[in-house]
């Protein structure tokens, strides 16, 4: 995240390691590495022990170096530290510019929306071949075109194939024939399936999702070495995990194969930050405060809300679930404009606040008039309020209470509108229609430089009570070192074909069982997830497990059940591993 | 106006609701039509726009309906989330949000008549008939046509606006000596006050998109032309499709979907359609991209196969025959003599008999329709139901329609009122669209309900 001057100049006042004698007790590490900052926590039981921000250097290994020597300082036992998470933006902005490496498209779409919609970031070659809803066979898969490919791809000097099927989740037997295709032809290239990249539906998110994952792929082997790197040069050999978008974690080691699952990690992180920095159980908004920007996020009964779709990046959509964070265009350096006889704050940014020496008046220059922030330099903002409000006849603080006013507006509606169109979701059964009922926050947590001096104003129009937590500034440190390790197993078995599918493996196989039920499904699909927990070695970190889908379908040929379609996802149990303790807040401000 | 705007849809599949385990109505029913529509990735696609249902109110069925004895009885909330979604669309619509809309909800509608005993053909509440007499109560739309390209006649549809002069239904169908529900013959034509406001177009088994299309061409878009209603709806079945276990037909996703754009409806609303996995994935799925105005030409069935699909030419011939026909009657509608048809007088009377297939309801109507010179007259049915347990039910039901004169009115009220002092009847109805307000009235409990639904506010 960008959070610009606004929140680092605050920063510098209230921050600094907190020096407080360390306890005996279990530690925690937490590292975010943004684009700018990489901020990092040392927790101890529950209470904040030292942090760090350090600006993300080009080399990683030496600010990953540098924010650990910060918080681990002599005689913090290291033996000690329990767990260390990552968070990171790193693939985030690989993506968004466009920095990653050449991928091939190998695509088998078959029949249905007409190829012309397809607008892929690359080279993309069409197969024949295609599969059903059910798995079937429609279109056996043509070798001799993708002969034609790889020899196309081969003259264009790619070196990375994505192959992605329409319907790959239900029956993968084209992209695996595919692929071992590929590999007796170029030995030493390398192709990622789209089946192992996404199990959900949705094929043109799951071509870009393959493509995205076989582009970042070596990128993000690089960020591990140097994480692996630095944490061996420290000493520290507790387990090492990265947070994904959707507020999990996974054992680092593990993680290319998931690589572009840690794409909006960053919000997550901060969200999960304030999940455990606020009380247990509240419904709350989290409004993250920057320079151009403002982040809000929905904490729904303790837990916060994942979005229904994958994010989108580059305007292209993925299958990659995220926490439900939305972005809107107002923060500290937002331009503030007369206009006739009001005073108007606009989506864009100039440059710096008039206080810092920008060009324009913004809501910054506001707040340090009315005393709100010490940000800048205090003449300079009275006179970026005198421009606004000299020819209208109105006080310099007349006119800092409009702006805060109008943000302040502004960021409600929003919050109103996020709640609006969650509700507008859409439900496909009939008691989900039925139990969406009106859910509104209670508490309104302000996080970022701006919190303080709009937070209270916000949480008023939305009638709720406002909290500024502390250590706010790293609270994405804090999420990224109190996150769980998640997991889960999605299960689809189709009785009458007997064959079932883990869609998070990218496995199928015979079902052997010949009286399927219900219950037997369950016990399948939990069987697979202590399988995958143990292949992370995780046994001693998720014991409880959780059943969230469990759907049943008959399959009914002329009156007569001829078989079933179970659908069952099961997890482990998500969120935060504790809170962080309120006591020493003060030690930090 | 509507140039650039989107395609709005309501995805209902209704995932926990069947009318019973095995029935073809049934919980899996749009199972694979959603795996089609996520996997293809459509509802991404930037000029699709999709909405959550809501629920329709009582009040908005009881504008429609009479339903015995009321209308918590006869609906689940399946029902009203499907009639719900429709209304939702037909707003958006309206108020210019979208351009058009698909309600690809279940359950079903078009057999449910204006009398509702129970549920026939699948159906209980007539989801298209709730959207049109909201959306004139609501929007003050005036002009509506209905075509319905299920498989079986839309006798429900039918019923309801047999008398009314502004909606148009038009009907194609498998001929109906064939297949449920036995009606739907070019000679039912409407009642003496909405005289071809109704066509029935019946198709001989075996027809393809080439018969399907001559109907459209030659008399579905010409009527509806000359007819210039405000507001088009499609009853999409889908059940004319050549794997339909229920339907003789052989039409085709291509064909579907050529008609749809054709047709260019404001709203498309689900009907029948039971070859679950081979018909209706496709098959909606080309609607979908039909109304969108995106390229459908790459969407078919797994197992077609072009030239696949033949049809006899003498059954075709004679389908030509009729469609000229009717053309040439529809022509010349205005100079029928409508008094030397229907007989003249005070009211025109029909009889009717009508068989609820689900439940094993048998009903018996008198309906009556004052034949006034200033509007289209108010309506009473009386209906025996009987249940096959003997006590028929009976209900003696009076309707006024929206443009009704002030006569009419309060003949339709004192109607009512001399109903509820009838012995043998159960229960007493007056469904007032012109002031929107709709009455029940139950004999042995002596209690009256009255529904005056929401307060308009423009
Ligand atoms: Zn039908
Ligand atoms: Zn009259």
């Amino acid at each position: 995240m960008e959070n610009s001057i606004f929140q680092k100049h605050d920063r510098k006042k209230r921050m600094g390691p907190v020096e407080l004698p360390l306890g005996v007790g279990v530690l925690y590490v937490g590292v975010d590495v943004g684009g700018t900052f990489t901020d990092a926590v040392l927790l101890e039981k529950g209470f904040v022990r030292a942090m760090a921000k350090v600006p993300t250097k080009e080399d990683l290994l030496s600010s990953l170096l540098e924010a650990f020597d910060r918080i681990i300082r002599q005689g913090v036992p290291v033996e000690l530290i329990k767990r260390v998470v990552f968070s990171t933006t790193m693939i985030t902005n690989l993506i968004v510019e466009k920095k990653y490496d050449r991928v091939g498209l190998l695509i088998m779409p078959g029949p249905g929306l007409s190829y012309k919609t397809y607008n892929f970031p690359t080279d993309t070659y069409i197969i024949p071949g295609a599969i059903d809803y059910r798995g079937r066979e429609i279109i056996p898969v043509d070798l001799s075109e993708v002969d034609k490919a790889l020899a196309l791809f081969a003259a264009k000097n790619y070196r990375k194939i994505a192959v992605v099927g329409k319907f790959s989740s239900r029956n993968n037997a084209h992209e695996v024939k595919v692929e071992r295709h590929l590999r007796g032809k170029f030995p030493d290239w390398h192709c990622e399936l789209g089946h192992k990249v996404s199990g959900q539906l949705n094929f043109p998110r799951r071509v870009v999702s393959t493509f995205l994952a076989c582009a970042t792929r070596e990128k993000y082997r690089g960020f591990i070495r140097s994480v692996q790197e630095a944490l061996a040069q420290r000493n520290i050999y507790a387990p090492v995990f990265i947070l994904k978008a959707d507020g999990g974690t996974l054992p680092l080691s593990y993680s290319p194969e998931a690589a572009i699952e840690t794409i909006f990690s960053g919000p997550a992180a901060s969200t999960l930050g304030v999940q455990a920095l606020t009380p247990e159980g509240e419904t709350s908004v989290v409004v993250d405060i920057g320079g151009t920007t403002t982040d809000l996020a929905l904490i729904l009964g303790g837990q916060p809300l994942l979005s229904s779709k994958g994010a989108r990046i580059n305007d292209y959509l993925t299958h990659v679930r995220t926490l439900a964070v939305k972005s809107v265009p107002m923060g500290g350096d937002s331009v503030c404009e007369r206009v006739g006889k009001e005073i108007i704050v606009y989506s864009e940014r100039m440059g710096e606040p008039y206080c810092l020496g920008g060009p324009m008046p913004t809501p910054t220059d506001a707040l340090r008039v009315l005393g709100l922030t010490m940000l800048g330099d205090e003449e300079r903002a009275r006179e970026a309020m005198n421009m606004l409000g000299g020819p209208l006849g109105l006080t310099n603080e007349e006119v800092a209470r409009r702006i805060v006013s109008f943000v302040c507006d502004f960021i409600a509606r929003e919050v109103m509108l996020m709640f609006t169109q969650w509700e507008q979701e859409p439900a496909y059964r009939v008691w989900e229609v039925l139990q969406k009922k009106k859910v509104r926050p209670s508490t309104v947590v302000g996080v970022g430089g701006g919190a303080a001096g709009f937070i209270t104003q916000i949480a008023a129009r939305l009638g709720c009570s406002p909290i500024i937590p502390p250590y706010a500034p790293v609270a994405n440190a804090i999420g990224a070192a109190v996150a769980r390790p998640t997991l889960q197993v999605s299960l689809r078995v189709d009785t009458e074909q007997a064959i079932y599918t883990i869609l998070e493996e990218g496995y199928q196989d015979q079902l052997k069982e010949s009286h399927f039920d219900e219950n037997k499904a369950v016990e399948l699909a939990k069987m697979w997830l202590f399988k995958r927990i143990a292949k992370y070695g995780l046994e001693k970190d998720l014991k409880e497990v959780e059943v969230t889908r469990r759907e049943v379908f008959n399959l009914v040929r002329n009156w007569v059940t001829v078989g079933r379609l179970y659908d069952v996802v099961v997890q482990s149990q998500r969120g935060i591993t504790h809170h962080v303790g309120f006591e020493v807040s003060n030690d930090g401000a | 106006m509507m140039g650039l705007k989107k395609t709005g849809i309501v995805f209902f599949p209704a995932f926990d609701w069947a009318i019973s385990p095995t029935h073809p109505e049934r919980e899996e029913r749009l199972l694979y039509t959603r795996d089609q529509i996520f996997e293809e990735g459509v509802l991404d696609l930037p000029q699709i726009l999709e909405y959550p249902p809501r629920l329709a109110t009582m009040h908005d069925i009881s504008r429609v309906h009479f339903c015995v004895p009321r209308v918590q009885s006869r609906v689940t909330e399946a029902h009203l989330i499907a009639a719900g979604a429709t209304m939702l669309l037909g707003d958006r619509i309206i108020t210019g949000e979208i351009r058009n809309g698909f309600a690809l909800v279940r359950p079903p509608g078009h057999h449910a008549m204006r009398v509702v005993h129970g549920n026939r053909g699948f159906c209980n509440i007539n989801n298209e008939a709730i959207l049109v007499d909201y959306l004139r109560r609501r929007h003050g739309i005036k002009r509506v046509a209905i075509v319905d390209s299920d498989v079986h006649h839309g006798d429900g549809t039918q019923d309801i606006f047999y008398h009314d002069p502004d909606v148009l239904f038009i009907s194609f169908h498998q001929d109906g000596r064939t297949i449920y529900p036995g009606t739907g013959f070019p000679n039912e034509l409407g009642g003496p006050k909405a005289f071809a406001r109704t066509l029935n177009i019946p198709l001989p088994p075996g027809m393809t998109d080439e018969t399907f299309h001559y109907v459209v061409d030659n008399l579905v878009l010409p009527v509806l032309n000359d007819f210039q209603p405000d507001f088009v709806i499609n009853s999409a079945g889908q059940d004319n499709h050549y794997s339909d276990p229920l339907g003789s037909m052989r039409f085709t996703a291509q064909g579907y979907a050529d008609f749809t754009k054709k047709l260019n409806p404001h709203l498309a609303v689900l009907e029948g359609g039971y070859a679950i996995e081979s018909a209706l994935p496709y098959v909606n799925l080309a609607i979908l991209l039909a109304l969108a105005g995106e390229d459908y030409s790459n969407v078919r069935e797994p197992d077609y196969w072009p030239g696949r699909l033949q049809e006899n030419p003498e059954r075709s011939a004679k389908v030509r025959q009729m469609v000229d026909q009717l053309r040439e009657l529809w022509q010349k509608r205005n100079a029928v003599d409508v008094e030397k048809l229907f007989g003249g007088g005070r009211f025109y009377q029909r009889k009717k008999r009508i068989y609820y297939d689900t439940d094993y309801i048998d009903e018996e109507q008198v309906e009556k329709l004052r034949l006034c010179p200033s509007c289209p007259g108010y309506l009473i049915i009386d209906s025996r139901a009987d249940h096959g347990f003997g006590h028929p039910t009976r209900a003696y039901c009076v309707s006024v329609p929206f443009s009704a004169c002030a006569a009419c009115h309060q003949e339709a009220y004192d109607a009512y009122e001399e109903g509820k002092q009838m012995s043998g009847y159960h229960y007493v109805y007056l469904q007032d669209k012109a002031t929107d307000v709709y009455y029940s009235y139950d004999r042995e409990k002596r209690q009256e309900w009255i529904s005056e639904g929401p307060k308009m506010d423009g």
